[in-house]
C-alpha cells in the first residue's frame, strides 16, 4: 500500500489540476464569454477563481503542515497487503468496462457477466451457483425498475429491452 | 404555522403510496444499517434514484425513512456481532455485546429499536415545533444572513468530520467548486462546461454521491478477506416487554433524546458525536451496581435514543434553513430540490403541506419502527449471514441502474465511476468525504445569496458586517476556525509529548 505522504501527493496533485482547469477556464472560455470581468451579477468567473484560490491555498498549507510534521509517517495498510489491492484493482476495470459496453451491448448481455465477474474476484468459485445467482440479480433488477419505475434499460444494438 | 402545516400534510400522508413507501423505508433501513460497511446515507444514495421517481411526500417517506431505520439498524449487527453496523452504533457494543453474551441478546436489540423510535419520537416533537420558528425567524433574512449561514454550515461540517481541519476545509471547497459547473444563473455563462451538453447542468448530485461514496466503499469492501465467509449469527426474537424494559430507564431516555437532538441541531456533530456522548454522561449519572461495560440496559438505551433523536435534530437546521447538518441530511435536501422544493423559509411559508408531510412521515417511521422493527429482526438476522460476495454486486447494480434512472444517461455512469476513483483517493489520503457533499448542496445558495448581497451592497463585503445576524455569524465562523486551529496545535502537542516519553 502506499505511504500516506505518496497519496496526499497524490491528491496534492489532483488538486493542482483542478486548480489549473479553473484558471484555463477562466482566461480562455469565460473570458469569450465576457463573463469573467464585471460586477457581481455579471462576473460568473469571479467565484470560482477564488474557491480555487482558496483551495491553492490550503493545499499549500497542507504541504507546509506535512513538510514540518514530526509526527513519524505512517503506513496507510491498516492490516492490507499489495495482494489485497487486485481485487479493488480488477473490480473497477471489471466496472469501467461494463460501463463501456452497456450502451452498445445492452443491459442484459452485460449485466449477468458483470456480476458474475464480481463474484469470481470475491473467490468464489462455484460456477453453477454463482451463474444462478447473477442471472437472478440481474433479470430481478431489470424486472423492478422496468416494471415498477418505468425506466428503460439500454437495449444496445440488438434492441434487447423484455416487455415483461 | 404548526397546526396548519400539519392539517395540510395529512391530506399527502393519507394515501396509501406515502404509508407504505415509509414503512418499505423503514425495513429496507433497518436491513441496510445492519449489515456492515453500509448505514443510513448509504441507503439514501443507492435509493434517491428510486425515490425522485415517486410523488414528493412518499419519496421523502421513503428517504426519512430509510435514515431513521439505518440509524437504528447498526445496533443488531453491533450486538450480535461486534461488528458495528454503522458508525453510529459503536457506541452500542459497549453494553450490547456483553448482554447478548449474557445471553440477553433479543432484549438488547429489542431495547436499541424502542430507544431508538422513543428517541426519534422525541427528536420529531422537537422537530415540530422547532423548525417552525426557526423558519419564521430566519424568514427575515436577507442574502447576507444566508451565504455566511451557508459558510458556518460548511466551516461546522469541516472542522469536526475529519482529523484535520485542513483536509475538511479542502473537501468542502471541493464541493463548492464542482456545484458552478454548468450555466451561471446570473449572467447565463456556461462554466467548465467544455463545450459539451452533458455538463450544461452540471454533474448530476446522485452520480457524484453514488461515486464518492458507494464505488468507493465497494472498492473497500472487496479488499476484506471474509468476502466467502457466511457469519455465525444465532437468531434473536425480540419481544414488546422490551418496551416496558426500556421505559423503565425513562430518565436516561429523556436525556440521551435531548442530547441527541441538540447535537443533530448543531451542523456537522452527528449521530456519532451524540452518542458517545450520550453513553458517557448516561455512565457518569448512573449506580454503580447497573455496570455500565458489562452489559447495562443504560449503555443500549443511551446510545440508540441520542444516535436517532439527532436525526430530528438534524432535520430542524435543514428544513428550516436550507443548512444540513450532515451528509445524510444534504441528501434528503437533494431530493427536496430535485423533486421541486426549495428547503428553507420559503417552503414552510409557500408549500406548508409538503412541511407537514414531511413531519407525519417523520413520526410515522419511528412509530413504523418500533412496530415493525421488533417484528422483523428475525430476518434481519438471516440477512447478516450472507456472505459479502453476494452484497457487493447488489450494490453495484442498485448503482448503475439506478444512476442510470435518473437521466436514461451513460454519461451519468462514466462520472459515478470517475467520481468513485476520486472517492478511493481522498479516503486513502484520509481526506473526509461528507464536506464534499455539504459544499455541492451549500454552494448554489452560498454563491447567489455571496453575489445579491454584494449586488445590494453600497460598501462592499462591509454588508457582511453591517447586518447584526450576519455579523454574529461572521463572528463564530471566525471562532470555529481559531477554536479548531487552537485545538488541532493542542493535539499535536499532546502527541509530540506522548512520542517523546515513549522515546525516553
Amino acid at each position: 500500500m502506499p505511504s500516506a505522504k505518496t497519496l496526499q501527493w497524490m491528491v496534492n496533485g489532483f488538486l493542482a489540476v483542478i486548480v489549473a482547469i479553473v484558471f484555463q477556464q477562466v482566461y480562455t472560455s469565460m473570458t469569450e464569454q465576457g463573463i469573467a470581468s464585471g460586477g457581481p451579477y455579471n462576473n460568473g468567473a469571479s467565484y470560482p477563481r477564488a474557491i480555487a484560490i482558496a483551495i491553492a491555498v490550503l493545499v499549500v498549507c497542507q504541504i507546509f503542515v506535512d513538510r514540518f510534521s514530526t509526527e513519524p509517517e505512517q503506513k496507510m495498510d491498516n492490516g492490507i497487503e499489495a495482494s489485497d489491492l487486485r481485487r479493488p484493482m480488477l473490480l473497477l476495470i471489471v466496472f469501467a468496462v461494463y460501463l463501456g459496453l452497456l450502451k452498445t451491448l445492452g443491459y442484459h448481455l452485460t449485466t449477468t457477466p458483470l456480476v458474475l465477474g464480481i463474484m469470481l474476484i470475491c473467490g468464489a468459485r462455484n460456477i453453477p451457483k454463482l451463474l444462478f445467482s447473477a442471472l437472478t440479480m440481474s433479470f430481478a433488477f431489470a424486472y423492478i425498475f422496468e416494471n415498477f419505475l418505468n425506466v428503460v434499460l439500454p437495449g444496445g444494438i440488438f434492441s434487447l429491452n423484455i416487455p415483461w | 404555522m404548526l397546526f396548519e402545516s400539519l392539517a395540510a400534510g395529512f391530506e399527502l400522508f393519507l394515501t396509501p403510496a406515502a404509508i407504505g413507501l415509509t414503512l418499505i423505508g423503514v425495513l429496507i433501513g433497518l436491513l441496510i444499517g445492519a449489515l456492515p460497511g453500509l448505514g443510513p446515507l448509504m441507503g439514501i444514495i443507492l435509493l434517491l434514484p428510486v425515490a425522485i421517481s415517486l410523488p414528493p411526500v412518499a419519496a421523502m417517506g421513503f428517504l426519512i425513512a430509510i435514515f431513521v431505520g439505518g440509524s437504528c439498524g447498526g445496533s443488531i449487527s453491533a450486538i450480535l456481532l461486534r461488528i458495528p453496523g454503522t458508525p453510529l452504533a459503536a457506541a452500542t457494543l459497549f453494553d450490547g455485546y456483553p448482554m447478548a453474551q449474557n445471553g440477553r441478546a433479543s432484549d438488547a436489540i429489542g431495547i436499541a429499536i424502542t430507544a431508538s423510535a422513543i428517541g426519534g419520537l422525541i427528536g420529531g416533537l422537537v422537530l415540530i415545533v422547532g423548525s417552525p420558528l426557526l423558519a419564521r425567524f430566519a424568514s427575515g433574512f436577507a442574502p447576507p444572513e444566508y451565504a455566511i449561514l451557508a459558510i458556518t454550515g460548511l466551516f461546522a461540517i469541516a472542522v469536526i468530520s475529519g482529523d484535520s481541519l485542513i483536509k475538511g476545509l479542502i473537501a468542502g471547497c471541493f464541493g463548492l467548486l464542482l456545484a458552478t459547473i454548468g450555466t451561471d444563473e446570473f449572467s447565463t455563462g456556461y462554466r467548465f462546461t467544455f463545450g459539451t451538453h452533458h455538463m450544461l447542468n452540471g454533474f448530476h448530485i446522485v452520480a457524484v454521491v453514488v461515486g464518492l461514496f458507494a464505488i468507493s466503499e465497494m472498492a473497500y469492501q472487496i479488499m476484506g478477506r471474509d468476502l466467502l465467509k457466511t457469519p455465525n449469527v444465532k437468531i434473536a426474537r425480540p419481544g414488546f416487554g422490551s418496551i416496558l424494559l426500556t421505559l423503565r430507564h425513562w430518565k436516561n431516555l429523556v436525556r440521551s433524546s435531548g442530547i441527541g437532538v441538540f447535537f443533530g441541531a448543531l451542523p456537522g456533530a452527528g449521530g456519532v458525536i451524540s452518542s458517545f456522548t450520550s453513553y458517557a454522561i448516561a455512565k457518569a449519572w448512573a449506580k454503580p451496581e447497573e455496570k455500565y461495560g458489562e452489559g447495562a440496559e443504560g449503555g443500549v438505551v443511551a446510545t440508540e435514543a441520542a444516535n436517532n433523536a439527532t436525526v430530528g435534530g438534524t432535520l430542524v437546521p435543514s428544513l428550516a434553513l436550507g443548512i444540513p447538518g450532515d451528509a445524510s441530511s444534504a441528501m434528503l435536501l437533494g431530493a427536496l430540490l430535485i423533486l421541486g422544493f426549495v428547503p428553507g423559509p420559503i417552503l414552510f411559508e409557500q408549500q406548508p403541506e409538503m412541511v407537514g408531510g414531511i413531519f407525519l412521515v417523520y413520526m410515522s417511521a419511528n412509530v413504523f419502527l418500533l412496530i415493525a422493527g421488533i417484528l422483523v429482526t428475525p430476518v434481519f438476522v438471516y440477512v447478516l449471514r450472507i456472505p459479502k460476495f453476494y452484497l457487493i454486486p447488489v450494490v453495484l447494480l442498485l448503482c448503475s441502474i439506478g444512476t442510470f434512472a435518473l437521466q436514461a444517461s451513460v454519461f451519468d455512469l462514466m462520472v459515478m465511476l470517475g467520481f468513485g476513483l476520486v472517492g478511493i483517493l481522498f479516503r486513502a489520503a484520509n481526506y473526509p468525504l461528507s464536506p464534499i457533499v455539504i459544499g455541492i448542496i451549500l454552494g448554489p445558495i452560498l454563491e447567489n445569496n455571496l453575489r445579491r448581497a454584494l449586488l445590494i451592497s453600497r460598501e462592499g463585503y462591509w454588508i457582511f458586517l453591517d447586518r447584526p445576524v450576519s455579523a454574529i455569524l461572521v463572528c463564530i465562523n471566525v471562532s470555529l476556525i481559531i477554536g479548531a486551529i487552537w485545538f488541532g496545535l493542542r493535539k499535536r502537542k499532546q502527541k509530540r509529548l506522548m512520542v517523546a516519553n515513549d522515546e525516553i
